[in-house]
């Protein structure tokens, strides 16, 4: 007993409106001419196709050694004998493990694209630099903060929060707020905190700590009743709505809510949850299609799959299904390597930039509906929330440093592009022009906000919650 | 001297009244102030801009409200409500710092997933209850429920608006009434073709589509 009557109305003396009446009409001709599938079930349908621009935001978890990946110097010129001058030391020949180079990665040359103008650190290996010709790489960003959830939080909304305490949305969700994607789940951040402050709900990430929680908002309910009742129940709830109903309905609320429900049935009618079931044996329809994801990410265990590469897949099937707009992903953590070897460092990235080349590579060979590949629809963030010292501590690992670098990769930004740089010495944060990224002792450090309004402005949309211009050069 | 002041007394009381019956027979009535000044409320928006709509624009219930109206109108709580509550929009004042009220997807499919849950335990719970007043949703039903399709449509009828009036606090009626009536019966005779033990499905359908009606969540 939760709320009282007000509609005096009642449904007999309720005047029919134009949208009730197509509702019916629609209803009718819909189950008539479509061999019974609902008319609005119909409709949505042909709404479920990928978004026309897409994003991935890619956090490696902990503070990434920069050295290792996008800003690698030559240990050739920076010798331990002249680390004393330099405050730098690669450490590449303490990895010790043939998998990793011993100096700076150059990518071999593509045809047609020329040589990489970016040279790679040996942790990001040969899978991911070959698509140096989709890449930007940003360096000497100035994080002004060593502590993790700060920079995590800085680099997540491009804003510094205020002590630990995060400031104003996620890229993603201002992403989704002002493009307002018609995806069912528009954001999705997988193991990733999202916030929002200033957006509808529609604009809030679904937030999964795992594969499962996915699967679960898209699989039907596992209550079920006699399937005849279930066919009951769905053709009751698809009679036009009364007035008292429409009442409740009116001003957005029973019209999201109607629509909310229609998209989770047509989600469960198209049985998205099996896109995600990897492992599936053989003898399902889906078999096969599980098996290519398989094949393509080497997914073999359980472990796989919720390891790095199964993110990856989980992230390509969101997006090549339709299911979500903009992914923020926890992919890859253990970096916070204060003590140890270069090599678990080192051995911690490979593991997500190779989940994350396969993930490129994917999208890379998958058509997009409105032309192209995915590629060329999706733009790509690769962060962490700082790096780490370039002198190796007492303990043999390395502490948290001021001075980082990130990823861009695809749609809206330039290729084969580096803009920026640390300093020689300590690999300090420089300061540029950032209207051309020339040095400039009288110019401006990089920070976090430049590279999220850079990620806005690149789909064209409004960077001025961040306070700062795009870094233009980026611009493609 | 005693009989001087009460004389004195009585004058003066006297003169008073008269005082008062002047100014009254003068037809001079101070009005009240009103003691609302502009500013001090929110007046209701223009029914004109919204559709004809007076007051205020439907709410859906929090996720609190949600768990507290489950418990109310089905009579059991739906207990993988706190682990769902997250996604549902339930603030946790440190990353989240306001209640979602938005019925989105997450949100719809969700409450689908309770609204079986705490149903179907719920009828299939008050169809071993041979007294009737112990039920929560079905107190109008026979002791036994061997076959609901024997029931007369009055008595689908009485149950329907007990049902409706416990979940949404407004009764069925009219055509409305019919169509869920219908909607009962059919499934009462599918219901007599299948086993005994799916004998609770005719109830737990028609709690399931009250509980995920527009008029359940919202208020």
């Amino acid at each position: 007993m939760k709320k009282n009557r007000h509609d005096e109305n009642g449904s007999q003396g309720c005047a029919h409106g134009r949208r009730t009446f197509l509702k019916a009409t629609a209803g009718f001709m819909g189950s008539t001419l479509l061999g019974g599938l609902p008319f609005r079930a119909f409709a949505q349908a042909a709404e479920m196709a990928p978004a026309d621009r897409c994003f991935v935001f890619v956090y490696f978890n902990g503070g990434w050694d920069q050295l290792l990946a996008f800003d690698p110097r030559d240990p050739t010129e920076f010798t331990a004998d002249r680390a004393s001058e330099t405050k730098i030391l690669p450490g590449y020949d303490q990895i010790n493990d043939s998998r990793f180079e011993s100096r700076p990665l150059i990518p071999a040359e593509l045809p047609g694209v020329g040589r990489s103008n970016i040279d790679f650190g040996p942790a990001v290996g040969n899978e991911l630099a070959r698509h140096y010709d989709l890449m930007t790489v940003v360096r000497g960003i100035n994080m002004n903060t060593l502590g993790h959830e700060v920079g995590y939080r800085y680099f997540l909304t491009g804003k510094m929060p205020i002590g630990s305490a995060a400031r104003g949305s996620s890229t993603a969700t201002e992403i989704v707020g002002q493009m307002k994607p018609r995806v069912p789940i528009a954001s999705i951040s997988y193991n990733v905190e999202s916030y929002n402050d200033r957006y509808g709900g529609y604009a809030n990430a679904l937030r999964v700590s795992r594969r499962d929680d996915l699967i679960l908002t898209l699989k039907g309910s596992t209550d079920m009743l006699d399937s005849e009742i279930e066919k009951q129940l769905l053709d009751f709830r698809g009679q036009p709505v009364n007035c008292e109903q429409a009442a409740y309905g009116a001003r957005g609320l029973g019209t999201t809510y109607s629509n909310s429900q229609e998209q989770m049935r047509l989600i469960q009618s198209q049985g998205l949850d099996k896109s995600f079931d990897f492992l599936v044996g053989p003898n399902q329809p889906h078999s096969a299609e599980m098996a290519a994801i398989r094949t393509k990410y080497n997914l073999t265990s359980a472990n796989d799959v919720n390891g790095e590469r199964g993110r990856a897949a989980t992230v390509a099937t969101a997006l090549k299904k339709g299911i979500a707009q903009c992914v923020t992903i926890n992919l890859t953590g253990g970096l916070d390597t204060h003590f140890g070897s270069q090599l678990t460092q080192a051995n911690n990235q490979r593991r997500g930039f190779d989940a994350l080349a396969m993930l490129v590579k994917d999208l890379r060979e998958s058509g997009h509906p409105a032309g192209g590949t995915f590629m060329d629809h999706t733009t790509i963030m690769v962060f962490s929330e700082f790096s780490r010292t370039p002198l190796i501590n007492s303990s043999g690992g390395r502490d948290h440093h001021l001075s980082n670098s990130a990823l861009l990769m695809g749609a809206g930004i330039k290729h084969n592009f580096v803009f920026g740089r640390s300093g020689d010495i300590g690999m300090a944060p420089g300061t540029f022009d950032l209207r051309n990224g020339a040095s400039d002792p009288n110019g401006e450090n990089i920070l976090p906000e430049h590279v999220i309004a850079t990620v806005l402005a690149s789909a064209g949309l409004d960077y001025s919650i961040t306070r700062v211009e795009p870094l233009r050069p980026i611009l493609a | 001297m005693r009989r001087l002041v009460l004389t004195a007394a009585l004058l003066a009381l006297a003169s008073g009244c008269t005082k008062d019956d002047a100014q009254s027979t003068g037809g001079i009535i101070e009005p009240i102030p009103n003691p609302h000044q502009p500013g001090d409320f929110t007046p209701l928006p223009d029914p004109e801009v919204q559709d004809g709509s007076v007051g205020r624009a439907p709410r859906r219930l929090t996720v609190a409200q949600l768990d507290a109206a489950i418990v109310g109108a089905v009579g059991q709580r739906w207990s993988e409500l706190d682990s769902r509550a997250t996604s549902m929009g339930r603030a946790d004042y440190a990353l989240v710092v306001s209640e979602n009220t938005e019925p989105n997807l997450v949100f719809a499919k969700f409450l689908e997933d309770g609204a079986r849950k705490v149903c179907i335990n719920q009828a299939s719970a008050e169809m071993r209850m041979t007294d009737a007043s112990a039920r929560t949703m079905g107190r109008l039903l026979p002791e036994k429920w061997d076959d609901l399709t024997k029931l007369t449509d009055a008595e689908v009828r009485a149950q329907l608006v007990y049902m409706s009036t416990r979940f949404w606090g407004s009764p069925l009626s009219g055509e409305e009434l019919t169509k869920w009536t219908t909607f009962f019966t059919q499934a009462a005779a599918r219901v007599q073709t299948l086993a005994s033990s799916k004998r609770h499905e005719t109830l737990a359908v028609v709690c399931i589509a009250m509980l995920t009606d527009p008029r359940f969540i919202t208020y």
